[in-house]
């Protein structure tokens, strides 16, 4: 037992975690825990000493969006998103339920909002005194300080004109030609100049204080705000629930209509005369109409966080498959010829380093030009030129990778195969294909890091959904908020390619004869 | 007629101007069911020699014969154990030699295939690990593979490219007698290339030394008339077996000798003179 977990642990490259598989079962101890302690207690500390700073530097930055989002602000968003997704699985389940079921759902939310509107009701009322009170605390504070900028204010400004009418005077009795006289009295007005600036300046300062007051900030308040909004989206989300169970369910309309074309059938089946018959027998197959229409009618979900991950996953493996489908062969052609290594050479060193921003404007073009219309297409467009564009700047390491393997094989390899005079297939299929087959698994591992960092870029600029569309689509809503959900895509976009990389350390070293000791 | 035969083979390396000529004007000739043995020096053009006689290499001039016919490329009729084994690493004992045998088989069916295959892991004493891979198994054992893959060909001849030398002494030991016992069992024509001259003594009924190289070529043989089957620890005593392996090591260090004295003499030539004794007068 084990031995078998510490297996699997090594196959996954989890060997980090060996020395706890060993300290559980009484191995050594104290060897164990010095390994713990080195492996997983030392990059525990480094993460914390990071997240350390990261809430020590984040609030000194204040941007359009707000502060930089701290650690705490974050995990917030990503609560936030995955309410949101839940509620959203939640409306479109009830929008579909029938029956038993739906009753005892619309008496369970009808319970719940029973019991969330006094406790509304409450935070409001404590969040309104507490604004009164804030809001008393600040006048309190603003009063004596706008008394005192407005008695400055007309200070200043009369003591400007009682300059401004001394200077005047003097000017009366200037002497004309004289230009001493004349040159002292510039220094006269420059003077005046600068007091008036001064005190404009002094006067700008003060009623920076007084916004500064303003915007003092009550954590009390906050808080109980904080939950009074809670409680009112969810009572905003119970109530669209309340809709999705009774009016707006699809069984319930469904049946709604069946009534009314029972009673159409029965008109029509009474009908006399040929133009009602054919009125009513209108009627029927109309209503009949609307009923399917209801029927294969969906919940429109919007494109949550946790589904635009799914999508964004399932893009880069096509992308991959696409980019594998055409590198794999093309790099054994290469290994195995010379002539068609040395013919694609310039291609490949050419196409290698362009990067995804310049290719996917073409795909989307070119890919446009095959789909006319996005919305009958099977596959959407622009998931399509985000797949290609994924291809094309992944595939090279998986190329370059195999064509190496392929043409580095053994020599002794090649001496059993020309002593046993295997034919082009069962070489290519039992000797070379075997034997390149961990550079070409490495390969495929580096292809398939690059296609996942590809994709995000692809989907931020063809719009395709996907996490790329989520990150642009809150940058261009800007709220504090949206800029904290955009940390939580940096942490999920790190976590979903490692996960990936890990997949593929599994296979690499599944199908690699010497271990593959390259693939930790 | 001879079943294999070397006629003045020679054979080089590099390209022209510089080429070094490694073997040159090799004659031999092997009787079926013959059991020969090639000693020599490292750096003598022993592997080079396989590759002419496998056909992976062909002779710059002369001719390699199997049966009076000429051979230019290699086959399983000619089968060769490498001295590294030359085991796909990706396959098991059973996959290495299934691979092999499917090749030359290929009228067999499925049934016989399996048990032709059990049939030589069970000559080489490796049926334990028959599904074990190259990479689990210690050298001896790999080399055990590599030999049952060569035999389940039933080759023509079976070339032998210093197969234990990258054994340990014990191990090597062990596998001489596994040789030897598998040779009585399944008669077959052998060429055995050795740095060892126990070994060969040991082996094979004729031995023949390879002179050092560059442009190196076969020295006259030595019949070895000690009976069969042999045994090593009789034979250790045994005086015909001592002189044998005496006369075959002097004629090889002297060999090395006189390709040492050669080497001095290309050396500095120092000048001709004599100390005197000043003293005396």
């Amino acid at each position: 037992m084990k031995f078998k977990i510490l297996k699997a642990l090594d196959v996954a490259g989890l060997q980090v975690f060996d020395p706890v598989v060993r300290l559980v079962c009484g191995e050594n101890p104290k060897e164990q825990l010095r390994k713990i302690l080195l492996f997983i207690g030392v990059p525990i500390v480094t993460f914390l000493v990071f997240l350390g700073l990261w809430s020590y530097m984040a609030p000194r930055h204040t941007t359009k969006a707000g502060e930089v989002p701290t650690p705490g602000v974050v995990l917030d968003a990503a609560d936030g998103i995955w309410t949101f997704h839940v509620r959203e699985n939640q409306k479109a389940q009830d929008f579909l339920l029938d029956g038993g079921n739906r009753e005892s759902e619309l008496a369970s939310v009808e319970a719940r909002i029973m019991e969330l509107e006094p406790l509304a009701a409450a935070a409001r009322e404590q969040m309104e005194t507490l604004e009164s009170e804030s809001k008393a605390k600040i006048d309190e504070q603003v009063g004596p300080l706008q008394a005192e900028y407005k008695e400055l204010r007309t200070k200043s400004r009369e003591d400007g004109k009682t300059r401004e009418a001394a200077l005047i005077a003097e000017a009366d009795s200037l002497p004309v030609g004289n230009a001493a006289a004349r040159e002292a009295f510039l220094t006269k007005v420059a003077e005046h100049a600068e007091k008036s600036a001064a005190d404009k300046e002094a006067m700008r300062d003060f009623k920076a204080k007084i916004e500064a007051a303003y915007t003092e900030k009550f954590p009390e308040l906050e808080k109980v705000r904080g939950e009074y909004n809670t409680y009112e989206e969810e009572l905003q989300y119970l109530s669209k629930r309340l809709d999705y169970l009774t009016g707006d369910n699809q069984s319930l309309k469904i049946s709604d209509q069946e009534l009314k074309l029972d009673e159409l059938q029965a008109a029509f089946l009474g009908a006399e005369g040929g133009k009602a018959t054919l009125k009513a027998a209108e009627k029927v197959v109309k209503q009949k109409e609307a009923i399917n229409r209801i029927a294969d009618s969906e919940y429109s979900r919007p494109w949550t966080f946790p589904r635009q991950i799914a999508r964004s996953v399932w893009c880069v493996f096509v992308g991959f498959f696409i980019g594998s489908a055409i590198a794999i062969p093309l790099g054994v052609l290469c290994g195995l010829s010379r002539v068609i290594m040395a013919a694609l050479t310039p291609l490949i060193a050419l196409f290698k380093p362009v990067s995804p921003i310049v290719w996917l404007p073409i795909v989307f073009i070119i890919v446009g030009g095959f789909i006319s219309d996005p919305e009958k297409a099977v596959v959407h467009p622009a998931f399509l030129s985000s797949a290609i564009t994924v291809a094309l700047c992944s595939l090279w390491p998986t190329l370059v990778n195999t064509a190496l393997g392929v043409a580095s094989v053994e020599k002794d390899h090649v001496n059993v195969a020309r002593v046993l005079r295997l034919g082009f297939f069962s070489r290519l299929f039992k000797i070379v294909l075997p034997s390149a087959l961990p550079l070409i698994f490495a390969g495929l591992r580096i292809s398939l890091g690059v296609g996942w960092m590809v994709l995000i870029a692809a989907e931020l600029l063809s719009s395709s959904e996907g996490i790329g569309k989520f990150v642009w689509d809150m940058f261009n809503n800007g709220s504090s908020q949206t800029f904290a959900q955009m940390f939580v895509v940096v942490f999920v976009v790190g976590a979903v390619g490692l996960l990936l990389d890990r997949i593929m350390i599994v296979l690499q070293r599944s199908v690699s004869f010497d271990g593959a000791p390259t693939a930790i | 007629m001879p079943f294999l035969e070397m006629e003045n083979v020679s054979v080089g390396f590099g390209p022209e101007g510089t080429r070094t000529e490694v073997l040159h004007d090799v004659n031999l000739t092997v009787e079926e069911n013959e059991f020969i043995a090639i000693v020599g020096f490292s750096g003598s053009g022993k592997s080079t020699l396989v590759s002419l006689l496998s056909g992976l290499l062909n002779p710059d001039k002369g001719e390699v014969r199997l049966k009076g016919k000429k051979v230019t490329k290699p086959g399983p009729h000619l089968g060769i154990v490498f001295q590294n084994y030359s085991l796909l690493p990706w396959l098991s004992v059973y996959g290495n030699i299934e691979l092999a045998v499917n090749q030359v088989f290929t009228d067999f069916s499925r049934a016989q295939r399996k048990e032709h295959i059990e049939r030589y892991i069970e000559m080489v004493s490796l049926t334990p690990a028959r599904d074990k891979k190259p990479s689990e198994l210690s050298g001896g054992m790999r080399q055990r593979v590599s030999l049952a893959r060569t035999l389940s060909m039933q080759p023509e001849v079976m070339l032998m490219d210093e197969p234990l030398s990258a054994l340990d002494a014990l191990t090597r030991a062990n596998l001489q007698d596994e040789l030897i016992r598998i040779w009585e069992e399944d008669k077959r024509t052998v060429v055995l290339i050795t740095n060892d001259v126990d070994e060969a003594v040991l082996l094979a009924d004729r031995i023949v030394p390879l002179t050092m190289g560059p442009k190196a070529t076969l020295a006259d043989d030595f019949e070895v008339t000690l009976p069969r089957p042999r045994d090593r620890t009789t034979l250790n005593t045994d005086q015909r077996f001592k002189k044998l392996r005496n006369e075959i090591i002097h004629f090889m260090t002297s060999m090395n000798k006189e390709a040492k004295m050669l080497r001095v003499d290309q050396g500095l030539a120092m000048p001709d003179i004599k100390p005197v004794d000043f003293t005396a007068a």
